[in-house]
């Protein structure tokens, strides 16, 4: 299993004419890795991590996941894709603000087409897994606070088990423990679970512990490496 | 939790917001159940109105009018033609007489007075000139008596209702027995009661029963079946008068057209067309503010839904893309915000519906009254302008105008609001169609969002 990203370029077409902000992107992810984007800030790192999880196209080149080259998917089946195989770690969160913390994640098992009879022992488990206490679990997004967000954000990105983790600035809006604590549990389910995590981060101390590291510079990408 | 659960959960979120959403929703469908019930009720009272008042087409002998006049009377192949012609329902036919003293034992109640002596006068002044020596003696000292043979009593009626029998019994009027109904004045006058016996055309009568209709005139005369008196004055098979009824006062028109067509000269017609016309336009103009309410309402009420989701969508459109990005489809996520839609339609439709049969009675009343102000105040004004016109203290004609306003105001005040299973059906009917209307718009708003352009701009 692997992520392969061949020749990626995307232009957006603004006011004031086209923009590229993806030059001839190609690398790969293999199973299991722990990968790191770097990048100033509109380097283009989102939009990549975007196209990674098929919420937007590439203008031209392909992304290949488990031999299925994504952009070719229609509609519903990217949806599928989604679902199934990639879990999305934003920075704001983006948890639904009207849910509880366990109906955030009964969400994405509903979306993924978990059995219903088991979502919430299953949403409860994984909660507890990502450190939510019991009595955290029927509070609303606003009566937790921004570290156990995340955590909720990252157990829902989990429920059901997806092959990649995409985590856009997961530590962005968070003091530096409540960071570290984070970044230690995403680094902790790809060891773990074996599961792919592409992080994209401004902070190259957390870039420095993923297994590889890719540099976006005026929209071309280098690779750093580690053993 | 599911995609209803969340929808109707959802709706809850912002209370105060959800409960004026649900609030004046539920105003425009109370308003269409009332405005439904009123229009539905007033279109009653039309059909109603249209099958009796200005029915009536009145054919009498060319020439004659209220027994004064000339002309031969109706004969049976002309009464065939009436009877026959379309669209009439029932006929009363009536044949008149006049008793003196020569043929009845009878003395009229009524005096000559100034007005029937100058009457008199005027129909017997060429006869009476060439016998001018004979005038003291042949002139009566009082009035004939009024006989009518008639296939129906109550047309004797002043008031259009059944006739009043003050004793005794009436009589069958499709019979050809020598029985007669009294006038209560020419009862007194010569002291008949029920039982007594009086003779006319030589022929003995006994009374069934005394009338009385408070008119001097009508209580002054007697009422047998037509067939008796078409017998004792030998004139069997006419009429002097045949008051036909119209199934309907649409059809009245053509059916004086089709009389004058078959009849001819031989007949003069009159209906009651324009008092049935002006009997009805007041109330078809309260179905028609009824109509234009409903459909004011309704669009009322698909505007507020189609707002509110509006708003609620553009509000949420970052929750939507968040949704879609951890793999909900078009049709889960749509299908949340349409079951929002409908979850503020239904408490909206309930309440209304609730609301709106409650409110439906005094509202259907309270658009009758004030089309009875405005019918009142354009009576009032055509009434003087006939006075001014004429420059008298009453107009001629005004009594008649008067009378149709009358009846136009005891149509419409005589609607009454009766809430139907139909209307409710209908009701919910236009709810659906209001949310139908007020959550497909939200709901193709909801499915063009895309994930990466509203992540993108967080």
């Amino acid at each position: 299993m692997s992520l392969e990203v061949k020749n990626i370029t995307k232009t957006f077409t603004t006011s004031s004419g086209d923009v590229t902000v993806l030059k001839d992107v190609s690398f790969t992810i293999s199973n299991g890795e722990f990968v790191s984007i770097i990048g100033k800030s509109g380097s283009g790192k989102s939009t990549l991590l975007s196209i990674l999880g098929a919420l937007d196209s590439p203008t031209s080149g392909s992304i290949v996941v488990d031999d299925a080259n994504i952009e070719k998917l229609k509609g519903h089946e990217q949806t599928k894709y989604r679902a199934k195989k990639i879990g999305f770690v934003f920075q704001q969160y983006n948890l639904v603000p009207n849910l509880t913390a366990l109906e955030n994640v009964v969400l994405a098992l509903e979306f993924g087409g978990y059995p219903a009879a088991s979502r919430v022992d299953r949403a409860t488990a994984l909660l507890a897994a990502v450190g939510i206490e019991d009595d955290q679990l029927t509070r609303r997004p606003s009566r937790l606070s921004g570290g156990q967000q995340q955590r909720v954000s990252i157990a829902r990105a989990l429920a059901n088990e997806p092959a990649y983790i995409l985590a856009d600035e997961p530590t962005g809006n968070l003091d530096s423990v409540t960071g570290k604590k984070i970044f230690s549990l995403l680094h902790d389910l790809s060891r773990k679970q074996n599961t792919t995590i592409v992080v994209v981060t401004h902070d190259l101390d957390i870039a420095g512990k993923t297994d590889k590291t890719f540099t976006l510079v005026d929209g071309k990408i280098t690779t750093k490496t580690r053993s | 939790m599911n995609a209803l659960t969340r929808g109707v959960k959802n709706t809850l979120r912002s209370p105060v917001r959800s409960g004026a959403i649900i609030l004046m929703f539920a105003i425009s469908i109370a308003l269409i159940v009332s405005m439904l019930v009123a229009r539905s009720s007033v279109l009653a009272k039309i059909n109603e109105v249209k099958s009796t008042a200005g029915t009536n087409i009145t054919i009498r002998p060319a020439g004659t009018m209220g027994g004064m006049g000339g002309g031969d009377p109706l004969t049976a192949a002309q009464l065939n033609t009436i009877t026959s012609t379309s669209h009439i329902s029932s006929t009363i036919m009536t044949l008149t007489d006049q008793l003196s003293s020569d043929n009845t034992n009878l003395t009229s109640s009524l005096e000559f007075g100034g007005f029937g002596r100058a009457q008199r006068e005027t129909t017997n002044s060429s006869s009476e000139s060439s016998t001018s020596e004979n005038k003291s003696t042949e002139t009566p000292r009082t009035p004939g008596i009024t006989i009518t043979g008639t296939t129906d009593v109550n047309s004797a009626s002043t008031d259009g209702s059944s006739l009043s029998i003050s004793s005794g019994k009436t009589i069958d009027a499709s019979g050809s027995d020598t029985v007669a109904l009294v006038g209560t004045d020419l009862a007194t006058k010569n002291n008949l009661s029920v039982g007594s016996t009086f003779t006319a055309y030589s022929k003995t009568f006994t009374v069934s029963g005394i009338y009385n209709t408070g008119n001097r005139f009508t209580d002054s005369g007697i009422i047998m079946p037509l067939k008796t008196l078409q017998t004792i004055t030998d004139q069997a098979g006419v009429v002097s008068s045949v008051v036909a009824k119209v199934d309907s006062s649409d059809n009245v028109a053509a059916t004086v057209a089709s009389l004058k067509s078959s009849l001819g000269s031989a007949a003069d017609i009159t209906s009651e067309i324009e008092r049935a016309e002006s009997s009805v336009s007041s109330l078809q103009g309260i179905a028609s503010l009824a109509m234009t309410g409903v459909i004011a309402a309704a669009v009322a009420g698909a505007a507020i839904v189609l707002l509110a989701m509006i708003m609620v969508v553009r509000e949420r459109r970052k929750e939507i893309g968040v949704m879609k990005a951890i793999g909900g489809t078009d049709g889960k996520v749509v299908g949340q915000f349409i079951i929002e839609g409908l979850t503020l339609t239904v408490f909206g439709a309930v309440i209304g519906m609730v609301l709106g049969i409650l409110v439906s009675g005094p509202m259907t009343t309270s658009l009758v009254s004030s089309q009875n102000t405005s019918s009142t105040n354009r009576t009032s004004q055509q009434l003087s302008g006939v006075r001014t016109s004429t420059n008298s203290s009453e107009a001629p004609g005004a009594n008649f105008i008067r009378g149709g306003f009358n009846q136009i105001r005891d149509n419409a005040s005589q609607v009454t609001a009766s809430l139907t299973p139909n209307i409710l059906l209908i009701a919910a009917g236009v709810t659906i169609f209001i949310a139908l209307i007020g959550t497909a718009i939200p709901a193709w708003l909801t499915a063009r969002v895309r994930p990466a352009e509203v992540l993108r701009t967080e």
